[in-house]
Order: structure tokens, then sequence, then C-alpha cells
């Protein structure tokens, strides 16, 4: 069994354990990532976006949601993929893996479906990618001739 | 079950927690009379009141330490207030430490660590109460008392009838009658009415009653006033007034003995679980006395949290408001002019209505700064001790309110410049008396309110700052540039001690020094939306000025839009907005300045700070109308260059997140009614910002100005 070189060994332990874990799947550009579907509180389609001047790369906005303030991410910009303009498949992730648990929107391009993988259908980033994985890359999962980058959201987000 | 037990332990926190901060003010104002080397015995008295309900409250919730602590305090004030013993710096020293040592105590019994050791403190108190038999003050034992009167008085209040007697009162019985349900707002009354011309000592029922809903008291009142006074005095209520005489009857003048009379009072405060208690000290707590007792039942704890959640209702509300302004302006313009006008009724009536809801609100989020100030006190001592200087703390205003957020925040800013104060400021006794200044230094804080904004001024009469220290240390520590420092006007000098790595010392005192800077302080108040000011004169001494927003919650604000984005500014920082002249504007040292009725305004465009790209498909067409919103803060002001004026709302700003915590000029944002956000300009930093960039670089200045 390889040596996980993983910042968060422990996630990436749980997830790559034993037993079947639910994904969410979601296609940006062209690529397809998948998420814990624990980590995602709630999916919805883009609202009015405001722009944040002089915000960090990366942050789309700020919208409204039933009253709550949230700050949305472009996911697209921190993978490295590139941009697209909005479309009717676009959507907005509500996940709580901000900075201190605070709840933040991330952009999509498509929302696919749930799927589910069990750990042995995830393999380390290492022998999937090579050396250089990234610490927001769990793994790369495969399930009927499918191929997913299990993302770690939180990995991704600090 | 569980949850009763809870609910009941939070009740005892909080009216513990109200009951010591009741202990704090009264020792404060014990101290404060130890200094004027002048009494109050009803303070004393109050201030015994509280420790012993606090005594009771912790028997009942057996919190344990609380209730060591409480006895022996008791002990020690008891013996304060039968004139046992005097007051002096040490032993409002050792209160003081009480008070301290109370929060611990209420801290611990929330969180359940480590308790603190009470036993030193414990053996002061015994000490100062054991030192008391030997302290007898009074010398009236000399004076020989009708023994009845005596029988009906507990030892205080013999103690306080001694006392008066000696200065000459005489003691007089005026009975009153009062209806049950109202007693104890009667009773304060005719106090209240007496307590000038003497000092009331006690009272006593008559056991004559004329209904069943009536009670007769004799109110025995000690003062060098004549009977014919104190009736004319209590001219409201119809007394009868009858002189007592004091001593024993000799002659065969009758005069009616005051018989204890048994009685169960009919409103009886529970009293604590106390077997040690006298029997004389436990008719104190049966009748209905003021103090403690009371004013802890008028006034209601409410959590911040209730009341953020009121707000919030309101704020959406607010947005309703609005819309139904906005229905009522679609249907004038659909030609249903009837329901439009009846509707536009409504919603003015509406708009009135929530403003009072809103005031209302946000009256009872209002805290005294003397929250604050409290604690200010005892630190101002513990450290003018420690450094060995003179220090004496003078507060006035200290019922000035604000927000409680902003409160909670204040605290810490507040004690750094107390700090620096005593720290940098107060020369040492020696070098004040060579200066001709008096030895004790004073440190004068002044909290009032001025318009939207609380004004805090922190004063001393010490040294002043060095402005060439203030410069060399600003060079030093690279934040000005070696030829820069002859350009700076004397205010930039001043403001140069706000700069990181220039206030701190070298040496690592133990205060001021550990690297809590003044740019600390100002980062701190800049969070709460307000503004720091310093003044000062060598060998005169420093006043800093910090300006704080009344209230952080549901503000008026000026919409305004600029390159297709809509901000948000809070009108309380607005003086006002108008058309942009381009005639008026010059360029002076790099900067645009706009001449407004003689004076010139330094301008800022907000699309180049922001650094705001247009939105697609926006177009600003040049030799378009620009507006001008003229920001102020303090006693700085900026011009505001934006696109459109598009109108006043009431809003809710509802904090950003913290991954936007880097984003600089924003207090946060709001939502408009159509669940769009705008974001909410944070003025005071944006002056900051433009007029105080420092090594901040210049915003471009594109081609010509336009208008």
């Amino acid at each position: 069994m390889p040596e996980l070189v993983h910042s968060d060994w422990r996630l990436s332990s749980r997830v790559l354990g034993k037993g079947l874990h639910e994904f969410l799947s979601f296609r940006l550009a062209d690529e397809s990532y998948v998420v814990e579907l624990a980590l995602v509180r709630e999916i919805s389609s883009p609202p009015a976006l405001t722009k944040v001047p002089r915000a960090p790369v990366g942050v789309m906005g700020v919208c409204s949601v039933r009253g709550l303030l949230v700050t949305v991410f472009d996911l697209r910009y921190r993978l490295r993929v590139p941009l697209s303009p909005q479309s009717r498949t676009s959507r907005i992730l509500l996940t709580s893996a901000g900075a201190e648990d605070e709840l933040v929107g991330l952009f999509v391009d498509e929302v696919k479906h749930v799927i589910r993988l069990e750990g042995s259908e995830i393999e380390p980033p290492q022998s999937a990618l090579g050396i250089e994985a990234p610490d927001y890359v769990i793994g790369v999962g495969r399930k009927q001739g499918d191929v997913f980058v299990v993302l770690n959201l939180v990995g991704l987000m600090s | 079950m569980v949850d009763v037990i809870d609910k009941a332990r939070e009740e005892f926190l909080s009216e513990a927690q109200e009951l010591i901060e009741a202990l704090s003010r009264s020792v404060m104002a014990l101290d404060e009379l130890q200094n004027a080397s002048s009494e109050d015995p009803a303070l004393v008295n109050e201030t015994f009141r509280i420790v012993h309900t606090l005594k009771g409250l912790s028997g009942i919730f057996s919190a344990k330490a609380i209730g060591t602590l409480s006895h022996q305090v008791e002990d020690v004030l008891d013996v304060l207030r039968l004139g046992k013993l005097q007051s002096s710096e040490e032993f409002i020293d050792v209160l003081l430490r009480v008070v301290e040592l109370y929060w611990l105590l209420l801290a611990n019994e929330k969180s359940g660590e480590e308790p603190p050791d009470l036993e030193p403190t414990l053996e002061q108190l015994r000490q100062f109460a054991s030192r008391a038999g030997a302290e007898r003050v009074e010398s009236s034992s000399a004076q020989e008392l009708d023994p009845t009167l005596l029988a009906v008085l507990t030892e205080y209040e013999e103690h306080r009838l001694r006392t008066c007697v000696e200065r000459g009162f005489s003691l007089f019985k005026v009975r009153v009658c009062f209806r049950l349900e109202t007693l104890d707002k009667e009773l304060d009354a005719i106090k209240s009415v007496l307590t000038p011309l003497g000092e009331v000592i006690t009272y006593l029922p008559t056991g004559e009653a004329s209904s069943i809903d009536t009670i007769e008291l004799d109110l025995l009142l000690a003062s060098p006033s004549g009977a014919e006074d104190i009736e004319a005095a209590a001219s409201t209520k119809s007394v009868r007034v009858v002189p007592v005489l004091l001593r024993s009857p000799r002659a065969s003048q009758p005069e009616r003995a005051l018989e204890r009379v048994a009685f169960t009072p009919p409103i009886t405060v529970a009293p604590p679980p106390d077997q040690e208690q006298s029997p004389r000290r436990v008719r104190e707590s049966e009748l209905m006395t003021t103090g403690a007792i009371r004013s802890v039942s008028q006034t209601v704890r409410v959590d911040i949290r209730k009341l953020d959640t009121l707000m919030n209702s309101v704020g959406e509300l607010a947005i309703v408001r609005g819309a139904l302004g906005r229905v009522s302006e679609r249907l004038r313009a659909e030609g249903k002019r009837q329901l439009a006008t009846e509707l536009q009724r409504l919603h003015r009536s509406f708009e009135r209505r929530l403003g009072e809801l809103q005031s209302g609100i946000l009256e009872v989020r209002m805290v005294p700064l003397s929250q604050v100030f409290d604690r200010l006190t005892r630190v101002v001592r513990q450290i003018s001790r420690d450094v060995g200087k003179q220090v004496r703390l003078v507060i006035t205003g200290s019922d000035t309110e604000i927000d409680k957020l902003i409160v909670e925040e204040l605290s810490d800013p507040l004690m750094h410049l107390v700090r620096n104060a005593i720290d940098h400021g107060i020369e040492t006794a020696e070098r004040r008396l060579a200066l001709g200044k008096p030895e004790q230094g004073i440190i004068a804080i002044n909290a009032f309110q001025k318009g939207n904004h609380v004004v805090l001024e922190i004063e001393d009469d010490g040294g002043g700052i060095d402005e060439q220290f203030l410069i060399q240390r600003a060079v030093h520590s690279g934040a000005l540039g070696e030829g820069q420092a002859t350009e700076l006007s004397r205010g930039e000098v001043m403001n140069l001690v706000f700069l990181p790595g220039v206030s701190t010392r070298e040496q690592v005192g133990d205060y001021s020094g550990r690297g809590v800077g003044m740019d600390v302080v100002k980062t701190n108040i800049a969070k709460l939306g307000g503004v720091i000011d310093l003044h000062s004169e060598r060998n005169i001494g420093t006043k800093i000025t910090v300006t704080l927003p009344i209230t952080l919650a549901i503000v008026s604000a000026l919409l305004v839009r600029c390159a297709g984005h809509t901000f948000a500014l809070p009108l309380t920082s607005i003086s006002e907005a108008l058309s942009l002249d381009a005639a008026n504007v010059r360029r002076i040292n790099h900067r645009e300045v706009y001449t407004l009725r003689g004076a010139s305004l330094p301008l800022c465009r907000l699309e180049q700070l922001l650094e705001l790209t247009t939105h697609s498909g926006h177009i600003t067409p040049s030799g378009r109308r620009r507006f001008v919103v003229v920001a102020t803060v303090g006693n700085r002001r900026l011009g505001l260059v934006t696109d459109e004026l598009l109108g006043q709302e009431d809003i809710v700003i509802k904090s950003l997140g913290k991954s936007l915590r880097g984003v600089r000029g924003f207090s946060g944002a709001t939502e408009l009614g159509d669940q769009r956000v705008a974001l909410v300009l944070d003025v005071a930093a944006v002056i900051e910002e433009v007029l105080h960039g420092g090594d901040a670089r210049e915003p471009e200045l594109r081609g010509t100005i336009d208008a």
C-alpha cells in the first residue's frame, strides 16, 4: 500500500477506507469532479451576485441566500480550469467548508449526480496523477468507465 | 428535569452577575469617598446588603466558593457599617480584589475550571474584621438611650441612631398609612421626601390598620429640623409627626413607648438559609427595604442575540416597507389612483410605526459606558502603584450610552490608551514638582454624545509627545523616509504615532512596551467604525479623541451607483451631497481638491480607489453629470465622487464572511428590496486610506479632470 503523502491523511484514510461513500459529481469545463455529499448543504441556481471590489482573485462575489450573506467562490479559478460564461446548467454549491466553518458558495458549470464509491474504487493521487498531487485532491475515482477527481473540499478552501 | 436545573442555573448566574456589577459600582463609590475623606453610611449599608444577598443566593444554588467569600466580606462590611472600622486605601484595595475574585469565581461556575485561591484575601478580610474590636470610632457609649427604644432596633440601626444623636439630631415618629398594593412605591416616595431632612433609621408597623388592604407604619426619622418642618415637607401624604424622647422618662411625661408588635409582613423577601444569623439581623430581611433586591427586579436581562433577531426582523420589515412603496407607485402608474392613495396612506402609517419600533429596539441595545469605565479605575490604581507614579483617574459622562456590541470591544483599546498615558505620559512625582505641576498626575476621561456619534476624550496632564523622538522612531522603523520628515505638518507628525513599529518601546516594559502599539488601538477602533485623533503639547499633556458611531445595527444610508456598482453609505458619516462642478476641482500635490464654499475638500474617485472595472455592457458616458458625497467622520472630510445618487434607505448591515476579512473599505453588505446585495462602504476606513494612506500608492489620475 503506497504511503499517503497527504495533508489531511485522516480524511483520505477515512474516504479510502472500507465502506461506501456518497459523493456529488459536478462538471467544471470539460472535467468531472466529486466532493463528499455530506459537505454539500444545498444546491441552487446562481442568484444575482454582487461583485466585491479588491477581493482576492477567485471570489466571484456575494449574494443573499434567504437573508444570509454568502461569499461565492469560483472553483474553476482554484482548480485552474478554463472559464466559460454562465449557462443554464450553472449552479452554486453551498457548503460550510469556508474558513472557520463559514457557509460559502462554490460555482460549478453543471451538477451531475450522486455517486457511491467504495474506498477501493479510489486511487491515491500519486499513482493516478504522479508525484505532484495537490493537497486538495484525495484521489481519483473510477466507476463504470468514468473518471472523477475526488476533491478534499476543506483543503481546497483553506 | 435537567432543563429545569439548567434554566435555574442560568438565572443564578445572571442574578449573580448583576449583583457583582452593583458591588463593583459600590466599591468604586466607596473609593471616591475614601479619597475625599467623606462618608456615606447609606452607601456602606447598600454595599453590605449586596454582599448579603449574594451570600444568600449562592447558598440556594450551592455555589460554595462564592458563599464562603461573601460570608467573610459580609462580616467585614458589617463591622464597617457599625462604625467599628475606618475605611482606608488598603481596605479599598482588598475590596477591589474581592470584586475581581467574584468575577473569577463566576467565570468558574460557568467553565468549571480550577478556582482561584481565596485564602490570601480571606485572611486579609479576617484581619480587618479582628482589628475592628480595638478601633471603636464613636464615643457615644456614654450616652444613655431609652432601652425600650433600643430594643426594637438592630445593632446597625442603633449605631445609626447614636451617630445622629451625637450630631445633635432629634428623633421623630412619622406615622403614615399605606395601601398594601402600592406599599413599595409609596414607601420609596415618603423616604425620598424625608431623607433630605435627616436620616430614616427604621420603620415599624404600628399594628393598627384601618382596613384589610392598608398598613400603618411608624418611620423613625432622626433630624435636626423641627416637627412642623417635617410635616410641611411630607405635605403630600397625610402624616402625623410626633417627637420621640430619647432618654428613659423620669418625669411624669407619659410618652408612648414604641412597642415591638408581632407582625407578619404581607410582602416578604425570602430569608437566606443561614442559621448563623442573629435574630436582630433577620428582621432586616423581613421588612421591605430598598436596595439591591429592588433594583434587580426593575430591570430585565436580555440576551443580546435575542435583540439581534429582533433587529433582523425589523430590518426585513423595512425591506417590505420599501416594496410597499414601490407597489403603490406602480398602482398609480396603472391609473388605479384610489387604491394607490389608500396604499400610500397605509405605507406612511407603517413607516411611522416601524420607525418607532426600530428606535425602541436600538435603545434597548444601548448600555452606559460605565461598564467599561469601572474596570479602568481599578487598573489605573494598580499600574500607577506598580510604576511608582501618582495618578488619579477622573471620569465624566459615564452614563453616556452606546451599543452593547461596541462596549464589549472598547475595553481593550481604552485600557491600552490609559496604560500608555500612565507609562509614557505622566511624569514621575519629582519631575512634575520640578516643572511646577502638582505631584499627582491626572487622567481625565470624558464621554458625551455628539449627533449620531459618541465621543470619548482621554486627556492627561503629562509630558506630551516628543515630536523629534517620534520622527526618529518613524524613520528608524522604516515608516518614514529621511527627507520626508520636514514635509510633514504638525498634525501629520502626531499621526506618526499610529504607524506600526513607532509606538512600541524597545525595552519591554510591563505594559505598553509589549508590542501593543497605538497602531493596534487604531485598528480596533476602526473595526468599530470609529476614528481616533491625537493632540499633544510638550510638558502640558496629551489629548486623545475617539469618535464612535452610536450603533452598528440598523442605519439610514444613501445609496449611490458608481461604475455599475451600487454602494450604501451610512448617513451618519455624510454631511451633504451635491452636483460636481468641474470648475471647482483643482489638483494640489497630486491630489484632487474641490472648493466647497471657500474651503478645500479632498476628493476621491470611488472607481479609482476601489479599482472598479465597469460591468460589461455598462458605459459611463463622459461629460455626464457626476456627484460629490461629502463624507465626514470626526473632523476629517472627504468628497466621494460617484455617478448617481439613488436615494435613501434604511438598511441592516450584515458582516462579510471571514473569507473576505482582508478586503478593505467595506463594513459589510446589505440586502436591498429585490434580494440584490449592495456593499456598505466603511467611510471611516476609506477616509483613512485616502488621507493617511502613507505608503499606499496614489490612485492613478487618468487624463483630464472631467465633469
